[in-house]
């Protein structure tokens, strides 16, 4: 690599791809392959690191800023749901989403999966993630209030998703898509009222979903969409994130 | 807090620990806010952020016995690059990334106090070393995630002049720092 001031030619190598990584300025696609390299990597996740100590005085410029109050909940809800205060009454609520969700894939037909119930993602003390990656989304809301929080471990073929505001009104559904670049959206079925749902993923929408797809929600008719693809408004959609 | 205090909340989260995961988002959640709010400039993407970081944090926590870093360096890098990784995926990235950012002066945080006042006075003097508008692209990509085509544009160089002169004061940054 030749440089275009006097100091002569200087090949940085990985170093300098991790101090680029760790500064900030490398693109998207860039950044993907740096941090794939961090996972396989330990050299180079160690160089990595010696950037990231030796930038950290710089963090020092970033205000302290209150979060809003909600953010936590949000958070606690994707995470915990189930954890405390299970009644027998909640537990019934669960049986009756579980059976409501059921009834409304029953009618779509088109679903492809499903089993959704109130239940903790990851309760305390429950087995922490067998390493891999796993991916979190923020589906947002788009010309409406709707916003969940969603969590994917591939390893569990779990998806998790987290109400975080909107509501479907009378006589509507929200539907659940996944989406591969300009694919046509498969739809992950009707979800569920309650704070917290978690679907089960089968092996050929995870593969989906672990490429990095984006999850979107449409307001259908009660029972879905019966023609396979959205019918009503997308009201929410987020991209997945490796974390 | 000090920061041997977070260590132990982290190391708790680890274990699945929801009273010092609690703990760990009062201490810690005004500061990771504060650094999505600067890389994203919008309230309602920062929160998402950071919502996204806290799930990482208890996911990975155990992550942090392999690291080296101090801890709330730790955390500040994982928002960091989480907040990166979301303003690289926007089609669009911000024309005026400081226009719409509103917030108060900077009040040190004990965080602040807890590093060494000789490491920053060391950074800031190595940065003074490069030429002004190089130093300028490093604090830019680095508090704000600018990129390379960003920080072209705002200096007026084109991308791989930009690419040479932030490589080139990285480096000498590193040299100076071990000096």
């Amino acid at each position: 690599m030749i440089f275009e001031d006097d100091h002569g030619p200087m090949d940085g190598g990985d170093d300098l791809v991790a101090a680029e990584y760790v500064v900030g300025a490398l693109s998207a696609e860039e950044r993907r392959q740096a941090a794939l390299r961090i996972e396989r990597d330990p050299v180079f996740a160690r160089l990595v690191e010696a950037w990231e100590a030796r930038l950290s005085p710089l963090a020092d410029d970033y205000p302290e800023v209150e979060p809003p109050a909600g953010a936590k909940q949000g958070i606690d809800r994707l995470l915990f749901a189930g954890d405390k205060g299970v009644t027998p009454a909640g537990a019934s609520a669960g049986l009756w989403q579980s059976l409501a969700f059921w009834r409304g894939l029953a009618a779509t037909a088109l679903a492809l999966l499903v089993v959704a119930v109130a239940v903790p993602l990851l309760a305390p003390r429950a087995t922490p993630p067998q390493g891999g990656t796993q991916f979190v989304a923020s589906i947002s809301p788009k010309d409406s209030d709707v916003g969940y929080l969603a969590y994917y471990d591939p390893a569990a073929r779990s998806l998790s998703l987290a109400h975080v505001s909107g509501e479907r009104g009378q006589g509507h559904a929200f539907e659940l898509w996944a989406i591969e670049g300009q694919a046509k959206p498969v739809s992950l079925g009707v979800i569920p009222a309650g704070k917290t749902i978690r679907v089960r993923i089968s092996p050929e929408i995870g593969k989906l979903l672990a490429n990095g797809g984006t999850l979107a929600i449409s307001l259908e008719a009660p029972g879905g969409s019966t023609t396979g693809q959205p019918t009503g408004p997308v009201v929410a959609v987020g991209g997945l994130n490796q974390i | 807090m000090t920061p041997q205090d977070i260590t132990k909340l982290i190391v708790r989260t680890s274990m699945r620990d929801r009273a010092a995961f609690d703990s760990l988002y009062r201490a810690t959640s005004a500061k990771l806010f504060g650094v999505c709010l600067r890389v994203l400039n919008d309230r309602a993407e920062a929160e998402e952020a950071l919502q996204e970081v806290f799930v990482k944090i208890w996911t990975k926590a155990d992550r942090f016995a392999a690291s080296d870093l101090s801890p709330i360096s730790w955390l500040v890098a994982i928002a960091r690059n989480h907040a990166i990784d979301r303003i690289r995926a926007r089609r669009q990235p911000h024309s005026d990334i400081d226009g719409a950012l509103d917030i108060a002066d900077p009040a040190p945080g004990p965080e602040a106090a807890a590093v060494a006042a000789g490491e920053r006075e060391k950074i800031h003097g190595c940065l003074e070393e490069l030429e002004k508008t190089r130093a300028d692209a490093v604090r830019g990509a680095y508090l704000k995630g600018e990129s390379y085509a960003e920080l072209a544009l705002r200096h007026g160089v084109p991308l791989n002049t930009m690419r040479t002169w932030l490589r080139r004061s990285l480096m000498k940054l590193r040299e100076c720092l071990e000096r």
